[in-house]
Order: C-alpha cells, then sequence, then structure tokens
C-alpha cells in the first residue's frame, strides 16, 4: 500500500542565482552560480551526490537538449542525470524526480537543478513555438498572456463580476507582489507601484496589461535532498520535509469539451485536493502559513487562491481587497515577490517557490522573514489554462 | 426538362475601402483618379483569397439547394496554388464526396463565363464558381475600379429558378488589358480604343448569334447584364438599339470590378430581382465575348432572400485607413517585429493524416454518450470509451463565446490578434482564432458563425494554409 511522500524526504540545502536579464551569464553560470550556493548550504562534498535531475523548458534558445548541459556546467562525476520538461512546472518536476530517487532507496542524495536563459531571444516575452505538427493547422498562434486573459473574460462573466472591480483586484495582486520584491535582493523587480499604474499600463492582452505580467528573467534555482534518516545522521537539525508533491495534467477536457467553463484552473482543483490529502491537511487556510503560486499573470493567482480552497469561488476579489494575501495577511502569497517579480526563468521557478519557502521556515529569509511559519505550499503549473500541467506541493518542518 | 440554375450564391468580403481615401493618399501623385472617388470597394482581408472566397458563395449558394453537386468548376485568374488543385481544397472545405470531379479554369477574365458557356446543355449537377482577388499598383485606375468577391451557380437538370437557352463564344485577340506569369498587376490600354474596336466590333455579332439561336430578338431581352465598363456597356446598348435601362446594377459603387467573378455576382444580384418569363443575357468580355442567354422560370418566386450578394452588401467594414489597405494587400511591409519572424512550416504528411479534420472542421461524435468532439480521437474526451466516432463537421454550427482576448503581443498582420474559447452544440469546445472582429467587437455570450481562412502563411516556402475561424453572424437584409 502507497503511503506517499510525506515526511521521507528533506532538503538540506538550495540555493538561487539573482534572477533579471542576465545579459553577463549563459546558462552555464546560473547553474554554477545556484548550485555554490546550495552546496555550501549543505556543507557537503559534490562528489557526494548521486544523482541529480535537470530542468529546463526552451532548450533551443538555451542549453540545449539532455542531461549534458548539466554535468557538464558542473563538472559532474558521471554520476546519472535526467533532464526533465514540463513547461513552466518543469523546475517542480526535477525536485520530484530527486525526491522520489531518494525515497525510492535508490540513492541517498539527489540534486534537482532548473534554469532557464531566456534572454537571448532578442525580443521581450517568451519566445515562440510550435505547439506540434497537428496542432500549429488549428490552435491559435497566442501568447501566455493572452491565453490567462480569457480566465479574466470567462471569470467576469461567470461570477458577474465588473471587469472594473476585477481589474482592481488582479491590480492589487501586482501592487502586493511588487511590494514584497522590493525586499528581496535577488528580485528581477524591485520597484513598488501603484494601483493606477497597474490599472493604467498599456494593454498587452486584454484585459491584462504590462503589470498583469510577470517578468521574462534568466535564472536558476537548485536544492539538494536526501532521506529524513540521513539528513539526521549528517547531523542536521530543524529538518525542512516534503510533506505532498502532486502533479495533475490536462487530459484534453478543458480543451475540447464545454464542461469546462473557461474560469478556473481544473487540473489545479485536482492536484491541490491530492496533496492535502497526502500532507494530511484538511483546513488549507489555517495549516498553511504561506503559498508561492504560479502568478505568471495577476488572474492566475486570483483564481488559484479559490483553486487552492483559500477562499469561497467567486470569493477572490474581496478576499484580495481585504489583504488576505499580502505579506500581513492571513496566508501572505508570493512574500518573495513571486513570479511577478522575483522573475520567470521557466526551468528553475518552481524551485524557486520551494526556495523561498525553505528560507522562511528556517527564519533566513532577512527583510521579508514571516513571523515564525511551518509550512507552505508551492503551485507551479505549466501550460495555458485550457490545456497544462499542475504541479502542487507542500513543504514543512519536521516534528 | 431544361438544364440551367438550381441555386446562386455569392460573396463580398466584408473590408470595403472608401474610395475617397485612396484619393487623400495617391492624388498627389495622381490626380486624375478623382473622377472614380466615389462609394467604396471590395477588399480581401489577409487572410482571404480566391479559395476562400470560392468556399463562401458556394456555402451561400448551396444553403438553398439539397442538391449535391457531382462536378466543380472553379473559375479564377487569382489561384493562390499554380499547381494543388484550387478546386479541390474548395471541395474538401465543404466536404464534398471524394469522388466529386474538380476543375480549375483559368487565363481570362472570361473564365467564369466560358465555363458557363461549356456547361450549355449540360446533364450533371455542377457547381460553378468564380472567385478573384486581383492585386492592384497603388494609384492607379484598377485600384479604384476593383474589388475582390466570388460567385457561384449550381447548374442542374429539374426544377431550375432559370434556363440556359443558348450560347455564342468567339475569340478575338484584341489586347485591352494582359497580366503575364511574372506579373503582380493588369496593364490596361487606352478604354475608348477598346470601345471603338472591342465593344462595339466584336460583341453585337456574338448577341444576334445567341438571339437567332433562341428565335428571339434584341426587343425580348428584359435585362443585360454587362461585365464591362459602365461606358462601355451603355454604349453596347446604343449601338444595339436597346434601351439602357437594361442594363442591371454594375456593382461598381459597393463594390467594384470582381474580375471573372463578377459576371455571375452580377448575376446573383439580378437573379434576387427576376421575374417569371424574363429573358437575361449574360455578356463576357475580354479577347473576345462570352454570351448567355437565360430565361427565368417560376421558380424564381419562391427562392429565398438570403441568396446571393444583398446580405453580403450589408455586413461590411469601411476601410478609410490606406496604409492598412496596402498592408493587407501586402503592398508594403509594416515592421511588425521579431515574432512576424515564426517560421510556419507545414508538416505535409501530418496534414495529409488529418486533411479532412482541417479542411472540413470534422470532429467526432462519440458512439456511446454523444459527446461531439474536436479533435475526433479515438477514445472519447468525455466518457473515454474506444467505441468509433462518428465523423460531424463543426463547420455549419453557429458557437458561443465562452472566453476571449484581443491580444496585442501576438502577430497578426491586423492587430489585435482575436482569439477565445467558443463552445459548439453537442459538448464540443475549441480554442480558435476569430476573424472580422475589430477590438471592442466581441463579448463573451456572442454567437459566431465559422468562416474558411488562411491560418498562416509560410512565407520562406510559399505555402499557405487553411482552417475555420469564427466570424461575426451575418446581419439579415
Amino acid at each position: 500500500m502507497a503511503t506517499g511522500i510525506k515526511d521521507k524526504v528533506a532538503i538540506i540545502g538550495m540555493g538561487c542565482t539573482q534572477f533579471g536579464e542576465r545579459w553577463d551569464c549563459g546558462p552555464e553560470e546560473l547553474m554554477v552560480e545556484a548550485f555554490g550556493e546550495a552546496l555550501a548550504d549543505a556543507k557537503i562534498d559534490r562528489n557526494e551526490i548521486e544523482m541529480a535531475w535537470l530542468g529546463l523548458f526552451f532548450q533551443e534558445q538555451s542549453a540545449g537538449k539532455s542531461a549534458l548541459p548539466l554535468s557538464i556546467s558542473l563538472k559532474l562525476p558521471n554520476i546519472p542525470v535526467t533532464r526533465v520538461e514540463n513547461m513552466c512546472a518543469t523546475g517542480t518536476e526535477a525536485l520530484r524526480g530527486a525526491v522520489y530517487a531518494v525515497a525510492a532507496g535508490a540513492c541517498d542524495i539527489a540534486l534537482a537543478v532548473g534554469v532557464e536563459k531566456l534572454k537571448d531571444t532578442g525580443y521581450p516575452g517568451l519566445p515562440e513555438r510550435s505547439k506540434g505538427t497537428f496542432d500549429d493547422l488549428w490552435l491559435p498562434n497566442g501568447t501566455a498572456p493572452g491565453a490567462f486573459a480569457q480566465l479574466a473574460t470567462a471569470y467576469s462573466a461567470k461570477h458577474k463580476c465588473d471587469m472594473g472591480d476585477l481589474k482592481r483586484a488582479m491590480a492589487h495582486v501586482s501592487v502586493k507582489s511588487h511590494a514584497n520584491g522590493a525586499l528581496n535582493p535577488k528580485a528581477h523587480l524591485r520597484k513598488e507601484i501603484t494601483e493606477d499604474q497597474a490599472i493604467n499600463a498599456p494593454m498587452i492582452s486584454a484585459p491584462l496589461g504590462l503589470y498583469d505580467c510577470c517578468g521574462v528573467s534568466d535564472g536558476a534555482a537548485c536544492a539538494i535532498v536526501t532521506s529524513v534518516e540521513k539528513a539526521k545522521e549528517m547531523g542536521f537539525k530543524d529538518l525542512v520535509t516534503v510533506k505532498a508533491m502532486q502533479l495533475a495534467p490536462s487530459n484534453g477536457l478543458e480543451m475540447s469539451n464545454s464542461a469546462w467553463d473557461g474560469s478556473y484552473l481544473l487540473t489545479t482543483r485536482i492536484a491541490a485536493e491530492r496533496a492535502y490529502k497526502e500532507a494530511g491537511i484538511t483546513d488549507p487556510w489555517k495549516e498553511l502559513d504561506m503559498t508561492e503560486v504560479h502568478d505568471c499573470f495577476s488572474i492566475t493567482e486570483l483564481v488559484v487562491m479559490e483553486d487552492l480552497q483559500l477562499c469561497e469561488e467567486g470569493g477572490a476579489v474581496s478576499a484580495i481587497l481585504d489583504g488576505a494575501f499580502d505579506r500581513d495577511g492571513d496566508v501572505p502569497c508570493q512574500v518573495d515577490g513571486g513570479l511577478k517579480c522575483f522573475g520567470h526563468p521557466i526551468g528553475a521557478s518552481g524551485l524557486r517557490m520551494a526556495y523561498e519557502i525553505y528560507l522562511q521556515l528556517h527564519g533566513r529569509a532577512g527583510d521579508r522573514q514571516l513571523d515564525n511559519p511551518s509550512m507552505g505550499l508551492t503551485h507551479n503549473l505549466g501550460g495555458h489554462p485550457f490545456r497544462n500541467v499542475a504541479s502542487v506541493s507542500v513543504l514543512g518542518l519536521h516534528n | 426538362m431544361g438544364y440551367g440554375i438550381l441555386s446562386y450564391g455569392a460573396y463580398v468580403p466584408p473590408i470595403r475601402l472608401k474610395r475617397e481615401a485612396v484619393l487623400d493618399a495617391v492624388g498627389w501623385a495622381v490626380p486624375g483618379v478623382r473622377s472614380l472617388a466615389a462609394g467604396e470597394r471590395s477588399v480581401a482581408s489577409w487572410d482571404e483569397d480566391s479559395i476562400t472566397m470560392a468556399v463562401e458563395a458556394a456555402r451561400n449558394c448551396l444553403k438553398n439547394s439539397s442538391e449535391v453537386p457531382s462536378s466543380i468548376t472553379l473559375a479564377s485568374t487569382t489561384f493562390p496554388f499554380a499547381d494543388r488543385s484550387n478546386s479541390g481544397v474548395v471541395a474538401d472545405a465543404l466536404n464534398l464526396p471524394l469522388q466529386t470531379q474538380t476543375e480549375d479554369v483559368f487565363g481570362s477574365r472570361r473564365a467564369g463565363t466560358s465555363a458557363l458557356v461549356r456547361n450549355f446543355q449540360g446533364n450533371t449537377n455542377t457547381l460553378l464558381l468564380a472567385s478573384d482577388c486581383r492585386e492592384t499598383k497603388p494609384g492607379s485606375t484598377q485600384e479604384m475600379q476593383y474589388g475582390h468577391g466570388a460567385a457561384g451557380l449550381l447548374l442542374g437538370e429539374g426544377d431550375t429558378l432559370a434556363d440556359i437557352i443558348s450560347v455564342e463564344s468567339v475569340h478575338e485577340d484584341l489586347i485591352d488589358q494582359y497580366r503575364t506569369v511574372e506579373a503582380k498587376y493588369d496593364y490596361a490600354l487606352e478604354e475608348r480604343w477598346v470601345r471603338e474596336e472591342g465593344w462595339l466590333k466584336i460583341v453585337p455579332g456574338a448577341i444576334k448569334s445567341a438571339l437567332q439561336k433562341a428565335n428571339l430578338g434584341m426587343e425580348d431581352v428584359d435585362k443585360m447584364i454587362v461585365h464591362g465598363s459602365v461606358g462601355a456597356a451603355r454604349s453596347l446598348l446604343k449601338k444595339l438599339g436597346a434601351d439602357t435601362k437594361k442594363l442591371t446594377n454594375s456593382l461598381q459603387s459597393d463594390v467594384g470590378d470582381c474580375g471573372c467573378a463578377h459576371p455571375l455576382l452580377m448575376l446573383s444580384d439580378a437573379l434576387t430581382k427576376a421575374t417569371t418569363g424574363q429573358y437575361f443575357l449574360i455578356i463576357g468580355f475580354g479577347q473576345g465575348s462570352d454570351v448567355i442567354l437565360l430565361k427565368i422560370n417560376d421558380k424564381i418566386s419562391q427562392s429565398k432572400p438570403y441568396q446571393g450578394v444583398d446580405i453580403h452588401l450589408n455586413n461590411k467594414r469601411v476601410v478609410e485607413n490606406y496604409t492598412l489597405y496596402l498592408s493587407l494587400r501586402n503592398h508594403i511591409d509594416i515592421d511588425f517585429g521579431l515574432r512576424s519572424e515564426r517560421d510556419n512550416r507545414t508538416a505535409l504528411s501530418a496534414y495529409y493524416r488529418k486533411r479532412r479534420e482541417i479542411s472540413a472542421m470534422l470532429g467526432g461524435r462519440c458512439g456511446k454518450c454523444k459527446t461531439l468532439q474536436f479533435p475526433r480521437s479515438l477514445l472519447c474526451v468525455k466518457c473515454g470509451t474506444d467505441e468509433p466516432q462518428e465523423e460531424e463537421s463543426l463547420s455549419g454550427l453557429i458557437g458561443r463565446v465562452k472566453s476571449f482576448t484581443e491580444d496585442w503581443l501576438a502577430y497578426t498582420p491586423f492587430p489585435p490578434y482575436i482569439y477565445g474559447n467558443v463552445e459548439f452544440e453537442g459538448g464540443a469546445n475549441m480554442m480558435l482564432e476569430f476573424t472580422d472582429f475589430k477590438a471592442g467587437d466581441v463579448r463573451v455570450g456572442d454567437e459566431v458563425r465559422m468562416v474558411f481562412r488562411v491560418k498562416d502563411y509560410d512565407n520562406k516556402r510559399k505555402f499557405r494554409r487553411y482552417f475555420w475561424k469564427p466570424s461575426p453572424l451575418l446581419k439579415d437584409v
């Protein structure tokens, strides 16, 4: 009988680069930078790492395919390396691989690295890509903001929520993340903004304006994991352990059947349900001290608050405007600035979310440190609302 | 039992360029076009061509008939493909049986009327389509005079709206205008010469011969559909001793001259006003002349108002921005940024596997739970069964917008790129690129109708691929 992942694996070291437009760095330098920090944090020898996972999405634009970019960049001693890719949920997938390997007893110490070098494309926003030979024949050549903007039009229609009110709640999401990002020295965007600035920004994909969209950044993040027993043996105290790691990909229903109304993320709801069960959480609002969610766009964070059961369906606008998810709110969201301001180097993002929770649980988050958090959630979403992979993980202090 | 027109249809693209806007833009160089600067001309949008316009004319035509054509003839001087059956693409879009004979005819402004002449005394159901999308040089008189459009006739035996009574065709190499295969634009000669030597010398004899075959005289003719300038047409009727009131609407002020489609487009307009027993003469011109004599039957009184060009005349989007028109027709190269550099290579073997899904928008209806879905798949998206799905085209369904966006980041030749989730009867749901909407037009809950359009151009390999897009419902006449 499967018992789930809860409290089997501990994170003993993490690293994260400065995110941003790293014109001076390629993927290799970014990986080395994040790895160096994690290694120093774990206080182990690099040769103690037995297996590694690499998360990278847009390989054409940066490091290329396969395990080699990681193995070569870090000059690893020919250990097994697996490259994983699940769109924007890639970072969490790398971590999941390493965590499962340790839990399976295949190795004692495993490494997960996520990296993305996006700023070699020559233009702002995400690179253009093929959707596959058949889908290219009929699906729109849309953009990420265009796909997520539709959450807003569908949400507004379903909940009869005035677009002006919705825009104001979306602006609050971004204003909050900018304020948090300003406190984070590694964040890409560190300027505070006002609600008026957010609402009146140039339109990208209606109704999403510039400040409703996250940054496109270069960066890398990594984690070193081991079993709880091994971590104790190694002398680690105050362990941060994995409480749940769940993944739910679309199966085509949202994109081809009218059962889905377009106003929420079906897979996030499913993954959250499973993660809460695996972690033994019955009341996320009370039990979670913080969340790092996939706020690629302000509207995504808004609907995800409902999908994670942190507020009632249709209740996100008022909960957000009431400050429930602000840094001093009930369940702070994106304390590190989120994708919005910390930045979104795709393959690294899931690991960056874990990095913030890891720092917060250890009380090492500097100016943005929360008051004694003990459990946090990461939500990492790959793809577009109508077809995506949703990853929900829970990390917490080991008791 | 006569052979003739079982039903008719037409299509004019919704974009209409105000001719005054052309004058405003080019009048500094060619003040002479001032005399032509009245009304509007039709302009195919960036995603329309002779194939897509023919598909619309055919749908308009077939909507009013229960007959299925056994062959398609497509006439155009502006086929997108020199080697790939253009009529075959149309047949696929119409979801016609694979056994449907297809034929492309071209090379003359008379291609449409010549095909009609050739179908005289035919005996099969033929869908005759004519579609033209002629490009014109900025500042030219053609830019003012031409339009883009298509028309179609379903020809056959039986309960006809009109019968073809007689035909005549002459060829005479009077080169009033020409376009060689390497040229983008037409080269036209002085109109007075064409009138004196062409219209007044070549055409009257052909008309006389066609009337003689039917034992009729000019006085018996009620309406004249003349594909030529208004001046040429009036001179011709005067020469024949006929009242110029017999001339039907040239569609010059609202549409412009649609090339080889134009005689049939004018016919479709004239048929909506026809009455039982009338005789119509159709005159095609260009290196000779085609003459077709029609007799209108009783059935005309039952034809539906949806038919023909009227509904399209009322569904328009007037454009006054000359550079927008130039860009839509590829006369200027606006800098749309690096995103427009995307490689749109089509994997043609993948297209072949899915050609019917793409061309006819074929989805599948689950054999068990009856859910309609696109794409059709081996396993039902709703109930998961592997029971075979029945093919069903979504192209004729009215969709409902569930969500949409106006995307200013994505590349499209006519920003913003509007796309969204559209729901269809039967539970099907699709994320689709919209067309013919402008910013601010779309609302959640709106109804849309599907149209066959160019999806992407592959400029590297000079290829284009087609798919269906939601567009505004046609407003009733």
